[in-house]
């Protein structure tokens, strides 16, 4: 079970509002590549895990990825809270705020909602960590993306935060596919 | 930066060290560094949220302060902007 910290694993405190990129940091909330996809993805994942490093780390990142997902709708919801509608408008980002107002929904940049299609989760260990491997790099790819597009100090900080963890993830999932793979490799001898 | 943040955030600091090395010892569980560090850490984390929340009420439900009113709903919520 879960316990809940009040506090956002790396502070956030975005003073300018900016719609358009509340909108495309929104796809790391339920985008494919997003924080929730991850979340999801390992904790389904960890129930099949062989090796007692193997469950914790994916019990712990999974675990880490929904502190993420708070961060990133903490961002989403500080660029765009007390936005005028008119200026939302102005700005071409008013499709999404007939549909949801000002609010944090799941989906990604274009609209498209969150859908468990983005993830997978098999009995095989390798096949689940080489997908996670994967995902890890194609959230940083993601957040390489943001970082470019972004210009404000506030916004960027905690998008190389977030940029670093999937790098020291893709890390640990690494370690954690040779440890599963020594010990499959030698119960073939015992 | 006020006080309370100041504080919160030397806790969110030694917090995200422990997560880390937590993460690390999952895969490296007989390393005994990493083993000292993430001590260090713990008992500075501990020490540093005892002194928050007697000051500045609960970070989790489980923190009782000794009034006879429910603390826990009390802003700052963590995705609030903090007030300048």
């Amino acid at each position: 079970m879960w316990f809940y910290d009040k506090k956002t694993q790396y502070p956030i405190n975005i003073k300018k509002p900016d719609p358009r990129m509340a909108i495309a940091i929104l796809t790391q909330y339920g985008g494919p590549n997003g924080e929730l996809a991850a979340s999801l993805r390992y904790l389904s994942q960890r129930f099949s895990m062989p090796t007692k490093e193997a469950k914790a780390t994916l019990n712990d990142i999974g675990t880490e990825e929904l502190a993420h997902l708070e961060m990133i709708g903490t961002m989403v919801h500080q660029l765009m809270d007390k936005v005028p509608p008119k200026e939302l408008e102005k700005l071409h980002v008013d499709t999404n705020y007939v549909i949801h107002g000002r609010s944090v929904y799941p989906s990604d940049s274009n609209g498209v909602p969150f859908t468990a299609a983005y993830i997978e989760s098999m009995e095989d260990p390798i096949a689940n960590l080489n997908e996670d491997l994967a995902a890890e790099e194609k959230a940083r790819a993601t957040y390489d993306y943001l970082i470019n597009i972004a210009d404000d100090p506030d916004v960027i900080d905690p998008l190389r935060f977030l940029r670093e963890r999937e790098v020291v993830h893709y890390q640990r999932f690494g370690e954690t596919l040779r440890i599963v793979q020594e010990t499959m490799g030698k119960k073939k001898y015992y | 930066m006020d006080e309370q943040t100041t504080l919160l955030e030397q806790i969110m600091a030694y917090d995200f060290a422990l997560y880390d090395l937590q993460l690390f010892l999952n895969t490296h569980p007989s390393d005994t560094n990493a083993l000292r560090d993430y001590k260090m850490a713990l008992e500075q984390s501990e020490n540093l949220r005892r002194q928050y929340q007697s000051k500045y009420g609960p970070l989790t439900a489980r923190y009782l302060p000794n009034t006879t009113c429910w603390q826990w709903i009390n802003d700052p919520w963590p995705w609030n902007n903090k007030e300048v």
